[in-house]
């Protein structure tokens, strides 16, 4: 199992001190927390992506690229690439390039982004949500998997014998997840690829992220990837630590009262309740992500969201030295021991690469095979 | 024979409120004319001030409490719909708005809906017909002709008297929802999740303006 941190890369003010980062100080915090996950030994970093105040994350391949630079091991992911307002032949030619320069540790997260000014800036209609991360994707997808694309569409200029360049690193496209937190197209979509999805699990109860990824497991096995239960999914998560839990939460309620997406709204305790959030100590922590599995069954990947709310970037970092030491160790343990044997780990470059060898070969040897032998028996191939 | 669902949903403020006693009577006419016709209503009354806080918490983080959820439900499964509010200021009451706010799309769509209202004197009888019934109609709900105004007077007149009063009112407005409850088929609403759009038809109507739910 995988785990990380994502960023919404907000420019936030401390509601403690009253002081807000520069854009400038935001963009070297947010750097400073991808290269600590590393350190700590977590396994992913993902950026945001959005196109207005008081966000600074609209050029994610910018940021993961020296990242990249920085780190060994850590892949490189985004939550989300918006997959409506950005050209696909555009993100194909970006992912790609930040793929070979990485050595493949990249993936992609499709969203449709929520800000409705956002889509007209780009040229674009938010009621057209659905249809154009339909169409943009089933566009990117293609563009990555073959070499000469001719393509029209609704939403975008057509081409005729198109090649994106860089082609994907060893023939293989990054592996994309699909972000959705109520639009049960989005699941389907995914379901439909055999893609992964991945739910934010912030800002709703478990109820509807149970639903959501219950459909999406079941379209899975309908289209013929795997057993709902191998469908690859991933989770968000929002949490706050300290040794002491009380004092954790004395700590963060002035982040939560003052955040802009729930601040004057429920209190503390009752958003605890009624989502994901988890404030208290790093046992808490555990228990409460061990929880997840239990409503949507073993997953792939879990992404804590730890930067926000105009939380200072030392905070951030004992929180993330915290979820090294304390957290990932006890919860990667506990989540394998309870995995079966049959569902597999989230796909990486490395392990997609190693299944296209696979099936490569075993396409030869049936090819072989089929070769002075009768054609009336198939043959069988391990 | 068989049963159906009406939800009450009324935004009284006071305790005993003279809006929930219009609601009551609105209701008990309405049963009494279903079960003329063979149907025994199931009736859940939803007192918005109960919700007045979750009713603000969804706004602001974009989801229900358990508790708003339940309520909501209750009005997306109920075959038919009796919403009553207070008049301020020459419309209906904020809280009331806030309910119908946090629906989910297309919850009342087709629904056999009775509106009235409660206000101090009669002057204000018309916003009915001003505010509620163009927010209803905008809902897609099937709101019956008769909308039911209560003033304060209305409360001392009795039906005679040479005019329609309160209680006359109350009737034939009832009798209209529980004839149009009668008449409705019990439609399931759409779930997509149970029921989703298979990805080649969102496919092929992604490039079609008017979208998936046309074919």
């Amino acid at each position: 199992m995988q785990f990380g941190v994502f960023s919404v890369s907000d420019v936030t003010t401390d509601p403690t001190t009253g002081r807000a980062p520069t854009e400038h100080e935001r963009i070297k915090a947010m750097i400073a927390i991808a290269l600590k996950a590393e350190e700590v030994g977590l396994d992913v970093f993902a950026s945001g992506e959005h196109h207005n105040p008081p966000f600074v994350a609209s050029s994610p391949t910018t940021m993961l690229g020296y990242i990249a630079a920085r780190t060994e091991r850590l892949i490189l992911s985004t939550a989300t690439t918006l997959i409506t307002t950005n050209d696909p032949v555009k993100i194909a030619e970006d992912y790609a390039m930040l793929q070979h320069v990485a050595d493949g540790r990249v993936d992609v997260m499709m969203g449709r982004g929520n800000t409705g000014p956002v889509y007209p800036w780009f040229g674009q209609d938010i009621r057209n949500g659905i249809a154009l991360a339909i169409e943009n994707y089933a566009l990117l997808h293609r563009l990555w998997r073959e070499d000469v694309v001719d393509w029209q569409g609704r939403f975008r200029t057509p081409l005729t014998a198109f090649t994106s360049t860089p082609r994907p690193l060893d023939g293989i496209p990054p592996f994309v997840w699909h972000g959705s937190i109520r639009s049960p197209e989005i699941a389907e979509q995914a379901a439909y690829y055999g893609d992964g999805f991945f739910h934010n699990n912030i800002f709703w109860p478990k109820e509807h992220v149970e639903r959501m990824v219950g459909l999406y497991r079941r379209r899975f096995e309908h289209y013929g990837h795997g057993r709902a239960d191998q469908a690859i999914v991933g989770l968000g998560g929002q949490v706050f630590m300290r040794a002491n839990s009380q004092d954790a939460i004395r700590e963060f309620r002035p982040y939560f009262d003052h955040a802009p997406v729930y601040g004057g709204g429920p209190s503390l305790e009752d958003y605890m309740e009624q989502t994901p959030l988890t404030v208290g100590s790093p046992q808490q922590v555990i228990d409460r992500t061990l929880s997840f599995r239990e409503f949507v069954g073993d997953y792939q990947r879990q992404l804590f969201l730890v930067d926000h709310a105009g939380l200072p970037l030392k905070t951030v970092l004992e929180q993330m030295d915290m979820l090294g030491e304390l957290v990932v160790p006890v919860l990667r343990r506990e989540f394998e021991a309870l995995r079966p044997a049959h569902v597999p780990d989230a796909p990486t470059h490395a392990s997609l690469k190693a299944k296209a060898a696979n099936e490569a070969n075993e396409a030869n040897a049936t090819a072989a095979d089929a070769i002075g032998t009768d054609p009336d028996v198939p043959a069988v191939v391990a | 024979m068989g049963s159906r669902s009406l939800v009450v949903v009324t935004a009284g403020l006071g305790q005993p409120s003279s809006t929930r006693l219009l609601a009551d009577r609105l209701t008990s006419a309405a049963q009494g004319f279903l079960r003329d016709s063979g149907v025994e209503p199931d009736v859940e009354v939803i007192e918005l001030r109960e919700y007045a806080q979750d009713l603000t918490n969804n706004l602001l983080t974009g989801f229900p409490s358990p508790e708003l959820r339940a309520a909501t439900a209750d009005v997306v499964a109920a075959v038919g719909l009796i919403a009553v509010s207070p008049i301020f200021n020459a419309s209906y009451s904020g809280l009331f708005k806030l309910f119908f706010d946090v629906l989910e799309l297309d919850s009342l769509a087709g629904k056999p809906t009775l509106i009235a209202a409660t206000g101090g004197t009669a002057r204000h009888s018309l916003a009915l017909e001003h505010a509620l019934r163009p927010l209803f109609a905008y809902l897609n709900a099937a709101v019956v002709p008769t909308a039911v105004f209560a003033a304060t007077e209305d409360w001392g007149q009795g039906t005679n008297g040479g005019h329609v009063g309160l209680v006359d009112r109350i009737e034939r407005a009832a009798r209209e929802l529980a004839a149009s409850m009668a008449a409705r088929e019990r439609a399931a609403p759409m779930d997509l999740f149970a029921d989703p759009i298979p990805f080649e038809r969102l496919l092929a109507s992604s490039a079609d303006p008017d979208g998936p739910r046309s074919s």
